[in-house]
């Protein structure tokens, strides 16, 4: 086969493996207020939760969504400020409440019904995402919020996925095992690093002069 | 005064903002943890597993951290991580839980599903054409979850058409393995191998660093003999093995073998075995340390791995020897994990009189070579000289090791919907040295002339599918035609 044959082979290969990228970003219109001292975000990020997600509400077992903001300047990479929010839902079964946590208060709220628990869930109104002082008048920025259901720690991911790893040893050989870098396994399910994310990027918004 | 952050687009109107509300505390935002325990406390009357129908029940409750009779919070921990341990046996392809009310208020049964997968694995293929070997073709495999019990068998074979080097024979291997990583649920594990090979093994008579057949002579020898031994799981992430080998090595070695140098001059080879039959029989211990969240794809965390063997008449072998072995790698992220930078440093050390088959083979070390399998070796091809250092480098030695750096960047993650789940392109370099002792002790040349070191660079990608890993790498190339 010519060189230029397996450039293409390959490059066909890659695009259709690029196909399966789950790595989007949704753009959505966010409201963008300043109180205070603070820039704060009003939105709803509902479509974090498909129908099995929603399910999952009232098994009685905890779903926890982590919301993690970032303000970048335009044109630029590194985010001026990082915010962490934690929510947490739990049904009761033998109360049939549901019982939330929000980030604001480690108190929890009960509620009735389960469209109730998903809407405390997943209206975020007047988050504070970064203080007045690193937002200079004019300048424009964007905000980027990565959400994730059940978010697994990496310390759990590795337990999970270290049948992985464990290689075939035990022959007579060590072989080139020891010194080797890379192990082949065929057919294992992945875990991903959350049940569901939601990858969000506000419209550019700047602060006017006064 | 409350200022809206305004659109560039200049769409939202001063209308639509919010009045005015006292200034939040960021701090505030961060009173709950995932950690925190909240809700109803419950009691566990019972765990019911459905959806197994290979694996055995017992298996499964096992690895629960909860037992009925348990009181907890319903956000407790342990009921988030029941889903995890499941999952971490490796044999099912998802796990559900739910939970309902049990015989009395505050009683709960939890339900368990799972989806059980195939668990036949191919650890390993072989194929390839060299000098020493016109073709070899081979596979390992596994069952990792025989009858439903938890217990991994496994074995490979390989065979090697003979080339044309003198002496050398058609080879062949056949390996089977037995585990159970976890006796009757504990953190005991037990595991036990044979291994049987029929092999020809080159060695060099003449010339330097040339891969022509006819500056080789191969002998011929078998090896039969097994390894037992026990694991203890130290942590989730760490696992201590000890274990026992013994081994009969047959063989028939050539009378005075030698090695025809450039210069005309002629020196003896030392085949590192004992002519006829003898016995190998070592005791050994190992450390193994993992805490890459995704071992195929990595792009943080580390692993450690380190390893001693010690061979002795005492133990009734023929050859008095101890190896040490350890491997380091750690990878630190970069940019939310869509690239990483990876370090790999490994290296070992034999010392006394250790046999061929216990010595460091020459692409232990260096990636751009063919590797041994099942202990065959199936190339004579010398290492790529690239920094014009010592040109006769040893195949084998007693003290080796390598280091290197790869980048790593993210091509794309997937859900796994198309059975894809990601794929990665990755840059590395690094250095690679094998050394015999006595290369340590004398040398004729310049210190930069004899150094038995070089480099090595790989390049490629990595796509991580429901069926396994497959690499599209230069050294896995390079690996099946040199």
């Amino acid at each position: 086969m010519k060189p230029r044959r397996i450039a293409i082979a390959l490059v066909v290969l890659l695009t259709s493996f690029a196909l399966a990228d789950d790595d989007t970003i949704d753009v959505v219109h966010m409201q963008l207020v300043e109180r205070g001292d603070y820039l704060v975000v009003t939105t709803k990020i509902q479509k974090l939760f498909d129908e099995p997600a929603y399910a999952a509400l009232s098994t009685g077992f905890a779903s926890t969504i982590v919301i993690n903001t970032f303000v970048y300047p335009q044109n630029g990479n590194d985010p001026i400020s990082a915010q962490k929010v934690v929510r947490s839902v739990v049904y009761d079964i033998w109360d049939e409440t549901y019982i939330v946590v929000l980030e604001t208060s480690a108190k929890p709220v009960k509620v009735k019904f389960q469209s109730e628990a998903l809407k405390l869930l997943t209206n975020i109104d007047g988050l504070p995402i970064a203080p007045l002082a690193d937002l200079p008048i004019e300048d424009i920025f964007y905000l980027r919020m990565n959400v994730l259901l059940n978010p697994v720690d990496k310390k759990t991911l590795a337990e999970v996925q270290r049948w992985l790893s464990q290689g075939t040893g035990g022959g007579l050989d060590r072989g080139g095992e020891f010194f080797g870098s890379f192990v082949s396994v065929f057919v294992h399910p992945k875990i991903g690093d959350a049940d569901r994310v939601l990858q969000l990027r506000s419209q550019p918004f700047f602060r006017p002069k006064p | 005064m409350v200022l809206g952050a305004q659109l560039v687009c200049a769409t939202s109107a001063r209308a639509d903002e919010p009045a005015p509300e006292p200034a939040p505390d960021p701090h505030e935002a961060s009173t709950f943890h995932e950690d925190d325990e909240y809700g109803p406390v419950i009691y566990i009357q019972a765990i019911e597993i459905s959806g197994n129908t290979a694996t055995q029940t017992e298996i499964i409750r096992r690895a629960l951290p909860i037992a009925p009779g348990d009181i907890l919070h319903a956000s407790d921990r342990r009921l988030r991580d029941t889903r995890f341990k499941v999952l971490a046996l490796g044999y099912f392809r998802d796990v559900t839980l739910a939970m309902r009310k049990g015989a009395a208020r505050g009683q709960v049964v939890i339900e368990i599903h799972v989806v059980e997968r195939g668990t036949f694995v191919l650890n390993k293929l072989w194929f390839g054409s060299t000098n020493v070997a016109p073709y070899w073709v081979g596979a390992d495999v596994g069952e990792r979850n025989l009858l439903g019990l938890g217990i991994s068998i496994g074995g490979g074979l390989i065979y090697a058409s003979d080339g044309e080097v003198d002496g050398s024979r058609p080879q062949w291997a056949g390996e089977l393995r037995l585990a159970d990583p976890s006796l009757y649920g504990s953190r005991w594990g037990a595991f036990g191998s044979l291994t049987l090979v029929h092999g020809s093994e080159p060695y060099r008579v003449a010339g330097t660093s040339s891969a022509d057949p006819t500056d080789f002579e191969a002998f011929p020898y078998r090896r039969f003999g097994g390894r037992a031994g026990i694991t203890y799981d130290a942590t989730a992430l760490s696992r201590i093995s000890a274990g026992v080998r013994a081994e009969q090595i047959s063989t028939d070695l050539p009378v005075a073998p030698t090695q025809t140098l450039p210069d005309g001059r002629i020196e003896s080879v030392d085949l590192h075995l004992d002519p006829g039959a003898s016995k190998v029989v070592t005791v050994g211990l190992s450390f193994d340390r993992d805490t890459r969240a995704d071992p195929l794809l990595p792009h943080s965390g580390g692993r450690i791995t380190a390893s001693a063997e010690l061979g002795s008449a005492v133990l009734g072998g023929d050859y008095d020897f101890a190896t040490l072995f350890g491997r380091y790698e750690h990878w630190w992220p970069l940019r939310s994990e869509r690239s990483a930078i990876g370090m790999h440093l490994a290296g070992g050390v034999v010392i006394g009189d250790a046999p061929l088959f216990d010595r460091i083979y020459i692409s232990d070390v260096d990636p751009m070579l063919t590797p041994r399998a099942l202990g065959l070796v199936l190339s004579n091809a010398a290492p790529f000289d690239m920094l014009g250092t010592r040109p006769d480098k040893p195949s084998y030695g007693e003290l080796g090791g390598m280091a290197s750096i790869e980048y790593t960047q993210r091509l794309f993650r997937g859900s796994g919907k198309n059975r894809v789940y990601g794929g990665d392109w990755f840059i590395g370099a690094g250095m690679w040295a094998l050394a015999e002792t006595q290369d340590l002790r004398l040398r004729d040349s310049s210190f930069w002339s004899s150094l038995p070191a070089d480099l090595y660079g790989d390049a490629g990608v990595r796509i991580d599918t429901d069926l396994g890993v497959f690499e599209l790498t230069i050294s896995n190339a390079l690996g099946r035609i040199r």
